[in-house]
């Protein structure tokens, strides 16, 4: 985070002179100082907008960048801040860019209803300042691109059975164990309140435990899954298995993306971070116990409801 | 209220945003107050009448949200137009919640804008025409 902010400031200062030579210029012309003001907002604007411009570009473009950036980013065990990030970037942009686009309007106002003045260029003013509003346009455009992409990563919270959505996923999963010694024990509580959560992301989670825990069972094996309502309405939703275990000093590094001990082309590594991710953002925890050679247990925890974002 | 210039306030904690939207309203034919917090549009709520407030839900201390919520408690007929830099789903449907009132995302041209004014001044128009004749 703290690597971004250095990164935004340092593409930020260069559009910040000009903004300053736009202001100034402009509160000189407002007191009808004459056209070198005009010039100084003009291009104040123009470099200004332009630096704006390429810092969003910079931001989009340098795919490879950005991946590498990602990938250090996915290090801080969230893949959520991506899109966080993103969102935030987007917003703080948005504001002086509303800013360079009012004025460069009240600067095209102001021109055309300025009396003709000998030594005027006022045609190529207002064309220019014009030019200020087209580039203001393009980078809105890219801010709500980032926006509706960083949109994508946010739940939606809604009423959700939790032991409903949990049995789809077993019997999903189950299809896959069945006649391969891998026992499915259920063990559910009944009745349970509903809780307020994502359902598509809950069940990418339910997924991918159900998915590693069928893959740490070699033969024959059990997994249990279990669901517990505490008493302030948290939701507890633990998945067992009797497979290899996790010895303990991979235990810190399962949840980093990347992390795998699958074969080549089995794992990329990325399940239980992206699990981490979400329950993050569903405002639960997600930790596991696990004996090696016994099993492994991974419980996930939700609130009744999700403490508003502010 | 025939031939009455209508009244906009708009609520930004951006000054020089407030100062130069108002600037432009004002040449488009609105009469403009402005207000730089939450706190500072209630007040003056109190003191003038105003048809449409265009207001910036992100702002420091009373949020945009909860001066929306209390402008529509106090002063029901007034239309509010929401102006942000900030677009997020939860957002979206709190203000929806609130009274229904349109979203324009920050930056949006003059023109952009005065049309969300007239169109908030067209439906206070209608819904005082609906009490009057029921
Ligand atoms: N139930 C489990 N039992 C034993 N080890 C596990 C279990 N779940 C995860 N692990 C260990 O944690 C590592 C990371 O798990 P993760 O789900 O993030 O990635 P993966 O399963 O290797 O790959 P992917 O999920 O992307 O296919 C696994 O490679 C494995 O070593
Ligand atoms: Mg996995």
């Amino acid at each position: 985070m703290l690597k971004s902010t250095i990164e935004l400031a340092r593409y930020g200062i260069p559009w910040l002179g000009p903004a300053m030579a736009f202001l100034g210029g402009l509160a000189l012309l407002a007191e009808g100082k004459g056209q070198w003001p005009a010039i100084a907002v003009i291009f104040g604007s123009v470099l200004s907008a332009g630096g704006i411009y390429s810092l969003l570009r910079s931001l989009r473009k340098g795919e490879k960048e950005r991946a590498l950036l990602d990938v250090r980013m996915l290090q801080s065990h969230k893949l959520a801040s991506l899109g966080e990030l993103t969102a935030g970037i987007a917003h703080e942009i948005n504001n002086p860019l509303a800013i360079i686009g009012r004025e460069a309007e009240w600067l095209e106002h102001l021109l055309s209803t300025m009396p003709p003045a000998e030594g005027v260029p006022r045609k190529e003013l207002l064309e220019s300042v014009r030019e200020v509003g087209v580039q203001v346009n393009r980078c809105r455009e890219i801010t709500q691109n980032l926006l509706s992409f960083a949109r994508k990563m946010e739940p939606i919270f809604q009423k959700v059975d939790v032991n409903r959505l949990v049995e789809d996923m077993v019997k999903l999963v189950e299809t896959e164990t069945q006649g391969k010694g891998i026992e499915i024990v259920r063990d559910y509580q009944q009745p349970m309140e509903p809780i307020m959560t994502d359902p598509p992301g809950l069940r990418q989670v339910m997924l991918n435990l159900l998915n590693n825990a069928r893959q740490a069972i070699e033969g024959r094996g059990q997994i249990t899954i279990r669901t517990r309502a505490l008493e302030d309405g948290r939701v507890q939703i633990a998945v067992e298995d009797t497979g290899c275990g996790i010895p303990r000093e991979h235990l810190p590094r399962i949840f980093d993306p990347f992390f795998t001990t699958k074969a080549h082309g089995k794992g990329t590594g990325l399940g239980l971070s992206i699990c981490h991710g979400i329950v993050d953002r569903l405002g639960g925890r997600i930790w596991v116990r696990s004996e090696p050679g016994l099993g492994s247990t991974f419980v996930v925890e939700l609130p009744a409801t999700p403490k508003r974002a502010s | 209220m025939e031939g009455e210039m209508p009244k906009v306030l708009l609520v930004d904690d951006e000054e020089r945003f407030r100062v130069t939207t108002a600037r432009l309203l004002g040449v488009r034919g609105f009469q403009v107050g402005t207000a730089g917090s939450g706190v500072e549009a209630l007040e003056e709520l109190e003191r003038n009448p105003y048809d449409v407030v265009v207001l910036d839900v992100k702002m420091p201390g009373v949020s945009g949200i909860e001066a929306l919520a209390e402008i529509k408690r106090r002063q029901p007929q007034v239309e509010v137009l929401i102006l942000t830099g900030h677009a997020s789903v939860d957002a979206a449907v709190e203000i929806m919640r609130l009274g229904g009132c349109e979203y324009l995302l920050k930056p949006c041209s003059m023109d952009e804008l005065v049309e969300k004014i007239e169109r908030a001044l067209e439906r206070k128009a209608m819904k005082e025409g609906s009490e009057e004749k029921p």
